[in-house]
């Protein structure tokens, strides 16, 4: 039986076959949890899953009440709904392993069903429970429909087909407003077009419609509250069981009496019908729907959050969601980008560099550098040193003023930038580990300029190049997420 | 509708197709060899387009050529090709490499992601308007065939492609490193026992890969006119359709998928609607997914169990 | 489930076979071809219940073709494939071992991220019948047979001694040593209460004392567990000790069968493995 060759970059911690070294490092397991954090996880761990769900979602529900913003309890609202969405690619992507890439039209579909159903478009009204059962029951038989020609595929043209749909679901609903029908003249309006459809009926729950935003977030609460509890139990039944399996070793699991066409097909339908749901409660609470709001974007910021938040993890997945909302929303004013972004690399150079000492020489060594660039820079070049930056009060407008190049034309000499940018960035990973940090201040510097004379200013853009490069470095450097079991494979 | 209008779109339909019969024979040689749906490659196409329209404008743009319209063109394309393919390479080195023994869904994941980055990296550098090539002065010419005109860039969009995929073709057959590239596609552990270095086979894979679509990209832009940072992504997904219909990791198939995907595209637009063209495309695939998966000139993959 | 005594090999005489001695598994004429490869040809082959039978041949003879044509992997081109005089041809994978037919892998495919336990709890999918939305609001009936699954698994898992017992059943498959792998593969396999066991290669990778363990417990399944058991191995020394019958094939044809000494002497066994002029300087 072939070991498993060492990781590139010696990456411990991975899991080695046939190794019993899971019983031989359960003395180091128990040291390690000796500090007050250690002891703090480990009895996390034992609690039965519901206690900290509980805690969690108590606090949570209180969330709304410790803010004025109505604005702030929307965030909290799309954060659960991409929790909902997340916990759905859960079970296709993190339990069957199926490669779903047309997830997000289910979303749509939903949404746009429950639209249909409870608007003013055809002037149906139909009560929030009926419609809602509706949306579950139709985008179940969706993924059912579209995971049919799973049986014979493999999972990359799986991932292909479903691909195609997403984008075929986005162009069908921008040119639905014109469908020919044989027996009239008339063109049919079924989806609005680019439009979409507004005067969406809001959820009407025991009588009471839910109106505000506060509302919104409380049942969206409740359902990932309970979705949690749902997938947790299912995930140690006899499905679950199955599901991993599945994606474990397809043949094997055949051989051991498990249907996986069936299985496959059940994933399937269950994420179709978790996003369908997902779905009308946002057509719900934006009293409306359009196309733009289910395009690849939206694909790929889910995918992220399952990836990061560890594809498997019940909790991991509904972290890995908020986090990310939060991350984006955070990301849209130049101020709280402007933190964001050197906190971030704070963080991710304080985990890289271990001796205190190499880490602080680092950033010193950046501040330093950036001081004598601007002083000389600016002294040739009077005008790469003339425009204020972005948001430029107190401190740290004073310190970005002073440090950075902010030169009166950026676009082509930050386009420029960029690129060089990603290129070191690349190259970085080239050089042997010990000598990187000699590199880093200048790369370090180079990232902070493309960011105070580009990326500041395009917050839509930029969260869209932090969502592809997440994707890209997880699953080369930690593709278990945060919170995902590191796991062995046979090729 | 008479024979003319349908010549037209005979016409239409070889030019786009041709187009994505270089895109699908990228899908289908990297997928050959490393059973890997690269979704990135429609972006190096863009990428490539893109470049074209740089070098074309730096050179003083459709209107006022600084140079001979041959060497813009010449110039043009070697800088996409050459663009694209470094771009495939370092995809490749830095994306992909270290996925080699990974399960299928991590590449995959990882394609999409590089995909997605380079797609908003474009929007970023280029912004989200149009550019279009414009016309060439020459190009207005162009030939008359039963009475359905053909403008020269047409023709010389075709004649590229078909030149680029025998040249291809004789690569593969009859040089040394096609040879190693098949026999890489075929048993990558044998290969590697046999002396011939994986790594540098699968680097030649993807920048051949890579080149053709710089190329496609130029020569989209050349015939449609429109570079836009959107348009890798529909095209590769029409590619890779092209590519599994005509039968994945076969490059005769990749080159007849495209074809064939172009015509119906075509014929699609012209004579039910163009809103609906994607969905035909789409509705062909599941088609030849259901029926015949292994495309129409594949082999089935017999594999050890 | 546990009290299912019908399709399990726990001892008892089974009604179906037992009448007028059908065999177990019949295989009549099967054939097989991968383009223009003939993988098997014409092959008959049966297994009676309660029988050991071995399945020799050097590489490439088709043997785990056949475990793969039994098993509904493959469909064969021509012939029959009988379980209990009823026809598995044609059916899917999970429905023939929901049948009664179990397998190991030549190569041990365990969920190797999951653990022991859930390994073979895993294979009882077939043998109960608890959904999820039964599973989600655990209802009485499927907390029943949860409990069942689990001791059904503790109980396979035990035959195995000590060495899959304990500690070891929340440990990650991928975890195990090599031999105690393979006994997992097993110990799933008999999880999901075969009529019939197919071994392939249970002793491959096995030191001289693991393969004596490997032998004595295939023994031991029979007499204890009452599985029949269809075994492909090249250990001789393995082969000789555990079978009723050996059957030997080469290039796709059955080429002897019969007792170990009848088959293990036989000219175009020896000429098989080891060449013409071997065989003639016998």
């Amino acid at each position: 039986m072939p070991q498993l060759p060492p990781d590139e970059l010696g990456t411990t911690g991975q899991p080695r076959i046939g190794t019993d070294e899971w019983v031989a490092s359960v003395e180091g397991r128990r040291e390690r949890r000796s500090g007050l954090t250690g002891q703090l996880l480990d009895r996390l761990e034992a609690l039965p899953f519901w206690q900290p769900l509980l805690v969690v979602g108590v606090l949570a529900a209180i969330f709304p009440y410790l803010t004025d913003s109505d604005y702030v309890v929307r965030v909290g609202f799309n954060a659960l709904v991409f929790a909902l969405l997340a916990l759905g690619l859960n079970i296709v992507v993190g339990y069957a392993g199926l490669l779903d890439l047309g997830y997000i039209a289910f979303f749509g579909f939903g949404a746009y069903t429950y639209a249909i159903l409870a608007s003013n478009k055809f002037d149906l009204h139909l009560p929030t429970v009926p419609a809602v059962l509706i949306v579950i029951a139709a985008s179940a038989l969706l993924g059912l429909l579209l995971g049919l020609p799973s049986r014979r595929l493999s999972g990359d043209y799986l991932a292909i087909v479903t691909l195609f749909f997403a984008q075929i679901f986005v162009t069908f609903t921008t040119n639905a407003n014109r469908i020919t029908l044989p027996w009239s003249d008339e063109p049919f309006d079924l989806t609005g077009g680019p439009n979409g459809i507004s005067g969406v009926d809001p959820y009407s729950i025991f009588g009471v419609e839910a109106v505000e935003v506060t509302s919104y977030f409380h049942i969206a609460l409740v359902l990932v509250v309970v979705g949690m509890l749902a997938l947790h139990i299912l995930s140690r039944a006899r499905t679950g069981r199955a599901w991993k399996a599945l994606r474990e070793d397809p043949l094997a699991a055949e051989a051991m009496t498990i249907p996986v066409n069936r299985l496959k097909l059940m994933a399937f339908a269950f994420g179709a019908a978790t996003a369908g749901l997902t779905g009308s409660l946002f057509a719900a609470q934006q009293i409306g729907v359009f196309p733009q709001n289910f395009e690849l974007p939206l694909l790929i910021t889910v995918y992220a959050m399952v990836i990061l938040g560890g594809a498997g993890s019940i909790p991991g997945v509904v972290v890995g969601a908020v986090g990310i909302t939060v991350a984006l929303e955070v990301l849209r004013g130049p101020a709280e980008a402007r933190l964001l972004f050197y906190g971030a690399i704070l963080i991710g150079l304080a985990l890289a560099i271990r001796p205190w000492l190499r880490l602080a020489a680092v950033l010193v060594a950046t501040v330093a550098l950036g001081y004598v660039v601007h002083f000389v820079v600016g002294s040739l070049w009077p005008r790469s040193v003339a425009r204020p930056p972005a948001e430029s009060e107190g401190l740290i407008g004073e310190f970005v003023d002073s440090w950075m190049l902010l030169p009166t034309e950026p676009g082509t000499i930050g386009n420029v930038a960029y690129v060089v940018l990603v290129a070191s960035g690349l190259g970085l990973t080239l050089i042997r580990p010990a000598w990187r940090a000699f590199v880093l201040p200048p790369i370090l510097y180079l990232a902070a300029f493309v960011f105070e004379n580009r990326l500041i200013y395009q917050p839509s853009v930029t969260r869209l190049l932090v969502l592809g490069a997440l994707l890209v470095v997880l699953m080369n450097a930690r593709p278990q997420g945060l919170f995902g079991t590191p796991r062995v494979e046979i090729a | 509708m008479d024979g003319t209008f349908l010549l037209q779109q005979l016409v239409n339909g070889l030019t786009l197709g041709s187009v994505y019969a270089l895109i699908a024979l990228g899908y289908s040689l990297v997928y050959g060899i490393l059973k890997l749906l690269n979704f990135a490659h429609g972006e190096v196409y863009m990428i490539g387009a893109f470049i074209g329209y740089f070098v074309l404008i730096g050179l003083g743009g459709p209107e006022d050529l600084a140079v001979p319209v041959a060497v813009a063109l010449t110039l043009m394309f070697l800088a996409a090709m050459l663009g694209s393919g470094l771009l495939g390479v370092l995809i490749e080195r830095f994306a992909y490499r270290r996925l080699r023994n990974a399960p299928r869904i991590a590449p995959l994941i990882t394609a999409l992601g590089v995909a997605f980055f380079l797609q908003s990296s474009a929007l970023l550098l280029f912004g989200a308007q149009f550019r279009s090539y414009g016309t060439f002065q020459f190009m207005t010419g162009g030939i008359e065939v039963a009475g359905v005109r053909i403008s020269t860039t047409r023709i010389l969009v075709v004649v590229a492609a078909f030149s680029l995929m025998i040249a291809l073709t004789l690569l593969v057959g009859r040089t040394t490193l096609g040879k190693a590239m098949r026999a890489t596609a075929y048993d990558r552990e044998a290969a590697a026992m046999m002396g011939i270095d994986v790594d540098r086979v699968i680097v030649a894979t993807f920048l051949i890969g890579s080149i053709l679509a710089g190329a496609a990209g130029v020569m989209f832009g050349l015939v449609f006119f429109s570079v836009y940072h959107l348009m890798g992504f529909t095209a590769g997904l029409k590619g890779f359709t092209a590519a599994v219909v005509g039968g994945i990791g076969s490059i005769p198939g990749a080159m007849l998928g495209g074809l064939l995907i172009g015509l119906a595209e075509a014929f699609s637009a012209a004579y039910i609607s163009s809103t609906f063209q994607d969905l035909i495309v789409f509705s062909i695939l599941i088609a030849v997914m259901l029926f015949r998966p292994t495309g129409l000139l594949g082999k089935a993959d017999i594999r050890k169990v | 489930m546990t009290g299912d005594v019908e399709r399990s090999g726990s001892g008892g005489p089974d009604l179906a076979a037992a009448r007028a001695g059908e065999p177990l598994l019949e295989l009549r004429s099967v054939s097989l071809s991968f383009g223009g490869l003939r993988v098997l040809d014409e092959l008959d082959l049966h297994v009676d219940e309660g029988e050991i039978v071995s399945v020799i041949g050097p590489n490439g003879a088709g043997k785990t073709t056949l475990f793969n044509l039994v098993t509904g992997i493959y469909r064969p081109d021509g012939g029959d494939i009988d379980l209990d005089g009823e026809s598995i041809v044609g059916l899917e994978p999970n429905a023939i071992a929901r049948r009664g037919i179990a397998r190991t892998f030549q190569t041990i495919r365990l969920f190797l991220n999951m653990t022991v336990k859930e390994n073979v709890m895993a294979a009882t999918y077939g043998g109960t019948k608890t959904g999820p939305l039964r599973s989600v609001l655990r209802t009485p009936g499927a907390r029943r047979e949860e409990r069942e699954v689990e001791r059904l698994a503790e109980e396979r898992l035990a035959f195995f001694g000590q060495r899959l017992m304990g500690y070891r059943w929340d440990q990650p498959a991928y975890s195990l040593s090599y031999a105690n792998r393979r006994r997992l593969e097993i110990a799933r396999a008999t999880a999901t209460n075969p009529r019939i066991l197919l071994l392939d290669e249970p002793a491959a990778g096995m030191n001289p004392k693991e393969t004596h363990e490997i032998a004595e417990l295939i023994g031991q399944l029979r007499t204890e567990g009452g599985f029949t058991i269809l075994v492909i191995e090249h250990d001789m020394h393995v082969v000789e000790g555990i079978s009723d019958r050996v059957v030997a094939l080469d290039h796709g044809v059955k080429i002897a069968e019969g007792s170990f000494e009848q088959v293990a002497t036989s000219e175009r066994v020896v000429e098989a493995y080891l060449g013409t002029k071997a065989a003639s300087t016998k």
